[in-house]
C-alpha cells in the first residue's frame, strides 16, 4: 500500500505533537507545583494531580495514532 | 477495616489532687486525642502546669546550656537504652558532676580564647613598629616630650627639624613609617609639619622591650595558648565520650517530664477541679475508663459525650462557617484501622491527604492495586525478582517510614512483576524464554528459533511460556488495560457510593455516584460496540447480542447523565469526556510495559548480536564488550522501571481512582504519648 508511510508519519505526528503540547502545559504547572511544595511539603499530592492533568492531551494523541496504525494493517 | 476507627468524644472531670494520676494514665494508654480547652470559656481558666514543670524546665535549661558548652550532637552516640527510673534518681548528681568538670574546662577555654584574640590585636598594633628599633616602652610616659608615630607619604624630617630644633625623627627603611620625638611646647608646629607630609597616626602599643623581642614573646604565648585550646578540646572530647550518651538520655527524660507536666495547659480548670476534653477510639474507651477508675479509686469521672457520627447534612455551607469558628475542633480525628502490612502504604495516602473521619481510608485499595499495576507495567521475571529482593533488603535494613514504604512497594510490586513475567509475558530481562515465532522455512536453519530468546542464547530448547508478547500483541494489551481501567474506576465509584451513602444518605449516593457507575458501564458497552463496528469485528471474543450494545449503552448513559446532572449540577456534563480520558489513561499500563520491553530488546540485541552467531562460536574480546553493554543497558532499564512504573502507578491511583471517591483533609489522630529514643520506662514492671 502506497499510503502506508504517510499513515505512519501521521501516527508519529499525532503522538509527537500532542506529547509536546502536554510537555509545554505541564512545564508551567510543574514549576508552580514545585514552588508550592517548597513552601509546604504536604502539597505534593495535590501538586502531582494538577501537574499531570494535561497528560490527557497526549493520551488522545496516542489513541489517534493507534487508530491510524490499526488502519495500516 | 475500610473506615477509620469510630471515635468517642470524652469528658474527664476530677478534683485537682487526682490530676497527676489521670495524666499518667492518659500517657500510658496512649488513647486520647486532646481537644484544647477554649480559653474564653466562662467560669473556667486554663490549667496550670504541674509543680514538677518548673524544676524540670530549670534542669533542662541548665543541661541544654551544658550541651552547648560541650558542643554535643546527637549522632555518634552508640548507646544502649537507659532506664528512666535510674536516670531520674541520678539526674541531679550527673548534672552536678558534669557541671563541675565542665566548668573548669570551659573557663580555661574561654580565657585562652579571650587572650588569643587580645594577642591578635597586640600583634597587629606592634607590626608597624618592628621597622624602627626603639624599645616600645620609650614611646610613652614623658612629661615634656611629645611623641608622634605613624605612616607618612613623604619624608618629614627636614620640616620637623625646622619646626622644632630639638626634634628627632626616626624612620623605617622604606621611609613610610616614622616616629618623631619633640619638646611638648613645639607640638603644634611639629604636628602641622607632619600633617603636610600626609601623616596618619598609629598609637604606640603596650609592652616593654624591643619590638622584635616583644613580637617573639607574643608568638610564644600564642603557641602555648593554642596548646591549651587543643588540650581543652581533647578534654571536651573525652567528656563527650564519657557523658554524651548520658546527657542525651537525661535531656530526653527531662523533656518528657516537662511535656507531661505541662499537659494541664490544654485542660480546663476551676479552683479545685480540672476538665479534659478529647477524642478516644471506641475500642480503647473501656480500657481507659476502667484504668482511670482503678488508679484514682473512682474519684475521677469519665463519660462519653457523643460517638462521632459519620453522617453530615448536605447543606454544608452553613455548617462550615460554624466549624471554622470553632477551629475545626468538633471534627473527629482519623485513626486509620489498617493491619501491619497495609499500614506501610499509609505514607502514600498521607502524601495526598489524611482521610476524613467519615470516609473510606483508601490505603487498603492502594495496597492491593498499586503493586498489581507496578507488576503489570514491569511484567518481567528478571526485573521482578531483582525488585523483590531489593524490597526485601530495604525492609530488613531501613528504619525511616519513607524508605520502608518504598521497600514494601518494591517488594510486592516485584512479586507481581515476577508473576506476570512468568505467566502472562513469559520473559526475563526483556527476552522470552523459548522461541515464539518460528518461521516455517527457517526453522531448520535456526533450531532454537530466530528470535533473541534465552533458548537462542544458550542453545537449549526452553519451552515457550506466556500468553502475550508485549511488542506484538499491542492491540490486545491496550484493550485489556482499558478493561482494567473500567474495573478500577467502577471500584472507585463503588467506594464513592458507599462514602456518599454514609455521609449524606442513599439518595445523594444514587444521584452522585450510582449515576456515574451507569455511565461507566454504558461506556463499556459503547466501547465494545465501537471496536466491533469501526476497528475490527470482535465476534471472536464471544460477546452475545453484540448488535444491541449501542442501545444498551445509550439506555445507561442518558439516564445516568441526567441523574448526575440533577445530583451534581452542570459540571457533571463537562466531566463526561473526562471519564473517557480516565479510562484511556489506563492504557499507560501497556504503554510503559511496551517501552520497557523495547528498550531492553534494543540493549539485548546490541549486546548479543555482536557475539553470538548461529554456529554458537564466541569471540572472548567481543564477549567482554557485550557483557558491559548488557549490564549497563539492563541497569538503565531497571532504574527507569522504578521511576516510570512507580510514578505512573501512583498517578493512576491519585488521579484516576481517588478522584472518584476520596476527599481527604481529615486531621490525624494524635494521642498523648511519650516517644522515647534513648530511655526506657520500666515503671510497670
Amino acid at each position: 500500500m502506497a499510503d502506508m508511510g504517510l499513515i505512519a508519519i501521521g501516527a508519529g505526528i499525532a503522538v509527537g505533537l500532542s506529547g509536546l503540547a502536554s510537555g509545554v502545559a505541564e512545564a508551567g504547572i510543574g514549576a508552580a507545583a514545585v514552588g508550592a511544595m517548597a513552601e509546604n511539603e504536604k502539597l505534593f499530592g495535590k501538586g502531582l494531580i494538577l501537574t499531570v492533568i494535561p497528560e490527557t492531551i497526549v493520551i488522545f494523541g496516542l489513541v489517534i495514532s493507534v487508530l491510524l496504525w490499526i488502519k495500516m494493517e | 477495616m475500610l473506615m477509620p476507627e469510630k471515635m468517642n468524644r470524652v469528658l474527664i472531670v476530677g478534683s485537682k489532687e487526682n490530676m497527676k494520676k489521670t495524666i499518667d494514665v492518659l500517657y500510658q494508654t496512649e488513647a486520647i486525642h486532646l481537644v484544647d480547652f477554649p480559653a474564653e470559656e466562662q467560669g473556667f481558666t486554663l490549667g496550670q502546669p504541674l509543680t514538677e514543670a518548673s524544676e524540670a524546665s530549670q534542669k533542662l535549661l541548665k543541661l541544654r546550656a551544658l550541651e552547648k558548652d560541650m558542643e554535643l550532637t546527637e549522632d555518634g552516640c552508640d548507646m544502649k537504652v537507659v532506664d528512666a527510673c535510674k536516670l531520674r534518681s541520678e539526674c541531679d548528681q550527673n548534672i552536678k558532676e558534669l557541671d563541675s568538670k565542665l566548668s573548669v574546662v570551659v573557663e580555661k577555654r574561654v580565657q585562652a580564647q579571650t587572650r588569643l584574640s587580645d594577642i591578635q590585636n597586640d600583634r597587629k598594633a606592634l607590626e608597624p613598629f618592628l621597622a624602627i628599633d626603639i624599645p616600645i616602652d620609650l614611646y610613652k610616659g614623658y612629661n615634656t616630650l611629645g611623641v608622634s608615630s605613624g605612616y607618612v607619604k613623604s619624608d618629614p624630617s627636614a620640616q620637623v627639624r625646622q619646626a622644632s630644633a630639638d626634634a628627632e625623627v626616626f624612620a623605617s627603611k622604606d621611609g613610610k613609617f616614622i616616629a618623631a620625638f619633640y619638646p611638648k611646647k613645639d607640638a603644634a608646629e611639629v604636628v602641622k609639619a607632619l600633617m603636610q607630609n600626609g601623616f596618619v597616626e598609629v598609637p604606640a602599643p603596650n609592652g616593654t622591650g624591643l619590638p622584635a623581642a616583644r613580637m617573639k614573646q607574643l608568638d610564644d604565648e600564642t603557641v602555648s595558648l593554642e596548646k591549651t585550646m587543643e588540650e581543652t578540646s581533647k578534654t571536651l572530647e573525652e567528656l563527650r565520650k564519657d557523658y554524651g550518651c548520658a546527657v542525651n538520655a537525661t535531656d530526653e527524660q527531662l523533656a518528657i517530664e516537662v511535656q507531661v507536666a505541662e499537659t494541664p495547659l490544654r485542660f480546663g480548670a476551676t479552683q479545685h477541679a480540672f476538665i479534659i476534653d478529647g477524642w478516644v477510639p471506641e475500642s480503647d474507651y473501656e480500657a481507659l475508663r476502667s484504668k482511670i477508675e482503678t488508679e484514682t479509686a473512682g474519684k475521677v469521672n469519665i463519660e462519653v459525650l457523643e460517638t462521632a457520627t459519620r453522617h453530615e447534612s448536605h447543606e454544608h455551607d452553613t455548617q462550615h462557617i460554624e466549624l471554622v469558628d470553632y477551629g475545626q475542633k468538633d471534627v473527629a480525628p482519623t485513626k486509620q484501622a489498617n493491619g501491619k502490612t497495609v499500614r506501610k502504604f499509609e505514607y502514600l495516602t498521607e502524601m495526598l491527604s489524611t482521610p476524613k473521619y467519615n470516609e473510606i481510608d483508601p490505603t487498603v485499595i492502594l495496597a492491593l492495586t498499586f503493586p498489581l499495576f507496578f507488576g503489570l507495567m514491569i511484567g518481567d521475571m528478571g526485573y521482578g525478582i531483582a525488585f523483590a529482593s531489593l524490597g526485601a533488603l530495604g525492609l530488613s535494613k531501613c528504619k525511616s517510614p519513607e524508605w520502608r514504604t518504598i521497600a514494601t512497594m518494591l517488594f510486592f510490586g516485584g512479586l507481581w512483576a515476577t508473576f506476570f513475567g512468568f505467566v502472562l509475558f513469559g520473559e526475563a530481562l526483556g527476552m522470552h524464554f523459548g522461541p515464539v515465532w518460528e518461521g516455517g522455512a527457517t526453522a531448520a536453519a535456526y533450531p532454537y528459533g530466530n528470535e533473541l530468546t534465552w533458548s537462542y542464547i544458550f542453545h537449549y530448547n526452553l519451552p515457550h511460556i506466556g500468553i502475550f508478547s508485549k511488542l506484538v500483541d499491542v492491540k490486545m494489551l491496550l484493550f485489556i488495560s482499558m478493561m482494567i481501567g473500567f474495573v478500577h474506576l467502577a471500584l472507585g465509584f463503588g467506594l464513592g457510593f458507599y462514602n456518599k451513602s454514609v455521609r449524606f444518605g442513599l439518595k445523594h449516593a444514587v444521584m452522585e455516584k450510582f449515576s456515574w457507575i451507569m455511565i461507566l458501564v454504558g461506556g463499556w458497552f459503547m466501547l465494545i460496540w465501537l471496536i466491533d463496528v469501526l476497528i475490527q469485528p470482535i465476534a471472536w471474543m464471544g460477546f452475545p447480542l453484540l448488535q444491541y450494545y449501542i442501545y444498551i449503552a445509550l439506555a445507561l448513559i442518558l439516564p445516568g447523565t441526567i441523574m448526575a446532572y440533577l445530583g451534581e449540577g452542570g459540571g457533571a456534563i463537562l466531566e463526561l469526556p473526562g471519564l473517557m480520558s480516565n479510562v484511556l489513561s489506563y492504557t499507560r499500563l501497556t504503554a510503559i510495559a511496551m517501552s520497557k520491553a523495547g528498550l531492553a530488546l534494543a540493549f539485548n540485541t546490541l549486546a548479543f548480536s555482536i557475539i553470538i552467531d548461529v554456529s554458537g562460536t564466541v569471540d572472548p574480546v567481543m564477549a567482554i564488550i557485550a557483557m558491559v553493554v548488557f549490564v549497563v543497558g539492563q541497569l538503565m532499564v531497571f532504574i527507569l522501571g522504578i521511576i516510570s512504573a512507580g510514578l505512573h502507578a501512583v498517578r493512576l491511583h491519585y488521579v484516576e481512582l481517588f478522584q472518584k471517591f476520596y476527599e481527604g483533609g481529615g486531621s490525624k489522630f494524635d494521642p498523648l504519648r511519650i516517644v522515647r529514643k534513648w530511655t526506657s520506662e520500666k515503671a510497670g514492671e
